[in-house]
């Protein structure tokens, strides 16, 4: 029985400002650059409960504008053009999700930077959230 | 563009920000908005019932329940009002929307006391009903220290960045809710007395008609916190449906539950009259500020020490919540107004390293505990009930308002049962919110010596800070409306 190869027609990658995200993009374009695909870079600005979700933080909008037009430069340089989104929500893992549902993506790709927590190896809280709760297939991409 | 291209010293090279409108994630859906609303709402019994009872005495019952259909009207007010401008300003939104600044920011000053009473009567409640593992926490100072400690520690872990699970909030709801409805079963399977209920009452004399005004206008401290739904309208998911249910849904289950458990205490403790001849209940002589403490130690004896242990347990944890929900809700309420330059920038500042309002929430934060610090819990209800009633009224006020100077608004949710009046559509149940609140208002106002002193103090502190602040404002634009 043939295996279909996968279709990567719609892919979304969450940024956050690591180095990481510049080779998560990279490959993005490369998988998309196949099946013509669309890539949808994403900055989600996390709001603490003590403020309204609409509220505007500068500092931080202004950092995820810096972020998005980093990974914009960098798809440019792929010769692939990306559309990007600041999102806020109040925590980043169902922000992520729930914008691939929304969407309808075929991949999630995130660039993961190697952390260590308490001498372990971590991957914080946002990507086992993504991994457990993604409605599609999800890639890692770490350094 | 060619490859050689430099911007010369004159060139301004505009970008155009990403999103002109934030793309919001909207999570919560009915359960969650429930969940919120009550877990504010819900918390105010466990402190609510002893400040009604020790005025209106064997009348309680009834008294609670007329002011459920106020919080009806209320809620129905509220409902319109976050579906149709949902900001985290509340009635100061609408009254902004509707009126002036200058309504607008009484109407959020005095919410803004009601969320600092909120954290003070809720941390105090909370170090008494802890009293049950540790005795010494039910007697003043210790009482009072204990609540400035909870106070305190929220406020460090809310300028840490600390969030609370959403998840957790939800399932110690359910849990609440579920203690609450075994309590009332047990109550009307064991408890309730219906002969008792009605020797309660001595018309006229127990509760007197003083007594019964008091406690009228007091127990709308029992409702508050449907504010709540203001705060969370721009995160819910289609809020012009799960908004209203969420609303309805709390108030059935608050009416049916305050019901059952208020003639559940009054038969535990009937109305008696002392050697000197005062009417009293020993629901407030000994369980004042932890009266389901005393509906738990009126349990058979089978039951009773399981219950007061759990209940002991629930009531410190959800008032634990209930303290925290009003720190966000001062906070929140705090970036409204500096948004709308009715507060000193100062206060509202988001700090770049916390990414919350750490001046607001300290500041409220030590207001709230030198109110704890008091140890008076009549004082933190008069506080309450002159800030909520004001609240309220104009919150109905605007509503009224904008039917009448915008009818087209767009409405998710439009209040049913209207008149017309010359053309415009009035809402029935917001005319009667505001009459009633409006003399509620003044009743708490004429009765309550201590609450009207320090109310009136709050005001006319607020309006002085806001007088000068607004002569130094040489732009105070507020945003353009949507």
């Amino acid at each position: 029985m043939v295996q279909k190869a996968m279709e990567f027609k719609k892919v979304l990658v969450p940024v956050v400002g690591s180095e990481a995200d510049s080779e998560a993009m990279k490959l993005a374009c490369q998988l998309a650059k196949k099946d013509k695909g669309k890539i949808w870079a994403v900055s989600v600005v996390a709001v603490k409960r003590a403020l309204p979700l609409d509220a505007e933080i500068g500092p931080e909008i202004q950092r995820a504008e810096d972020i998005l037009d980093h990974v914009e430069k960098i798809a440019e340089e792929e010769g692939y053009e990306t559309e990007t989104d600041v999102i806020q929500a109040r925590e980043v893992g169902p922000a992520i999700v729930d914008e691939a549902v929304e969407r309808g993506v075929d991949l999630i790709l995130m660039g993961v930077k190697y952390k260590r927590r308490f001498g372990q190896f971590s991957l914080g809280s946002v990507v086992p959230y993504v991994l457990k709760n993604a409605p599609c297939a999800v890639i890692l991409y770490q350094q | 563009m060619s490859v050689n291209w430099q911007p010369k010293p004159g060139d301004r090279v505009f970008r155009p920000r990403r999103i002109k409108r934030f793309h919001l994630k909207r999570v919560l859906g009915i359960g969650g908005l429930f969940s919120a609303a009550y877990g504010n709402v819900g918390s105010s019994i466990y402190y609510g019932l002893g400040v009604v009872a020790m005025s209106a005495l064997g009348l309680t019952p009834a008294v609670l329940m007329i002011s459920g259909v106020f919080f009806l009207f209320t809620a129905l007010t509220y409902a319109e009002g976050a579906t149709m401008l949902p900001e985290a300003g509340g009635s100061g939104a609408f009254a902004f929307r509707a009126f002036n600044p200058w309504v607008s920011f009484i109407a959020g000053w005095v919410l803004m006391l009601d969320y600092i009473v909120t954290m003070s009567i809720s941390a105090f409640t909370a170090a008494n009903y802890l009293g049950y593992f540790i005795p010494a926490l039910k007697e003043w100072p210790a009482n009072s220290l204990g609540g400035v400690a909870i106070v305190a520690l929220l406020a460090l872990v809310n300028i840490r960045g600390v969030q609370a699970s959403s998840r957790l909030n939800i399932i110690l709801v359910i849990v609440d809710v579920l203690t609450q409805v075994s309590i009332a079963v047990l109550g009307v399977l064991l408890i309730i007395n219906l002969p008792q209920l009605i020797r309660n009452v001595h018309w006229g004399v127990a509760p007197t008609m003083n007594q019964l005004l008091f406690g009228i206008s007091i127990s709308m401290i029992a409702f508050t916190g449907i504010e709540t739904v203001s705060n969370l309208g721009s995160e819910a998911r289609h809020p012009e449906k799960s908004i209203p249910r969420a609303v309805l849904l709390v108030f059935v289950t608050v009416i049916a539950l305050y019901s059952l458990l208020s003639m559940t205490a009054l038969s535990a403790f009937p109305v008696h009259q002392t050697p000197d001849g005062q009417w009293v209940t020993d629901l407030t002589q000994r369980f004042l500020q932890d009266p389901i403490m005393g509906i738990a130690s009126a349990m058979p004896v089978f039951i009773r020490p399981v219950l007061s242990f759990w209940v002991a347990i629930l009531a410190v944890t959800i008032l634990v919540i209930a303290t925290n929900a009003g720190m966000l809700g001062a906070s929140r309420l705090a970036y409204f107004m500096g948004q709308r330059h009715q507060l000193p920038a100062a206060v509202s500042h988001i700090s770049s390293r916390a990414r919350v309002p750490v001046n607001a929430i300290i500041i409220f934060s030590v207001i709230a505990g030198m109110l704890v610090a008091t140890g008076h819990i009549i004082l933190l209800a008069d506080l309450y009930a002159f800030g909520a009633v004001l609240a309220y009224t104009a919150a109905h006020a605007s509503i009224i308002a904008l039917r009448i100077k915008e009818p087209n608004l767009p409405r998710p949710f439009k209040i049913p049962l209207n008149i017309r009046i010359r053309g415009r559509e009035i809402p029935v149940t917001a005319v009667l919110g505001v009459l009633a609140t409006g003399v509620t208002w003044f009743i708490v106002v004429y009765t309550h010596a201590i609450g009207r002193i320090v109310g009136f103090a709050w005001l006319a502190i607020g309006l002085l800070v806001y007088y000068l602040y607004r002569r130094r404002v040489t732009s105070p634009g507020p945003r353009k409306p949507l």
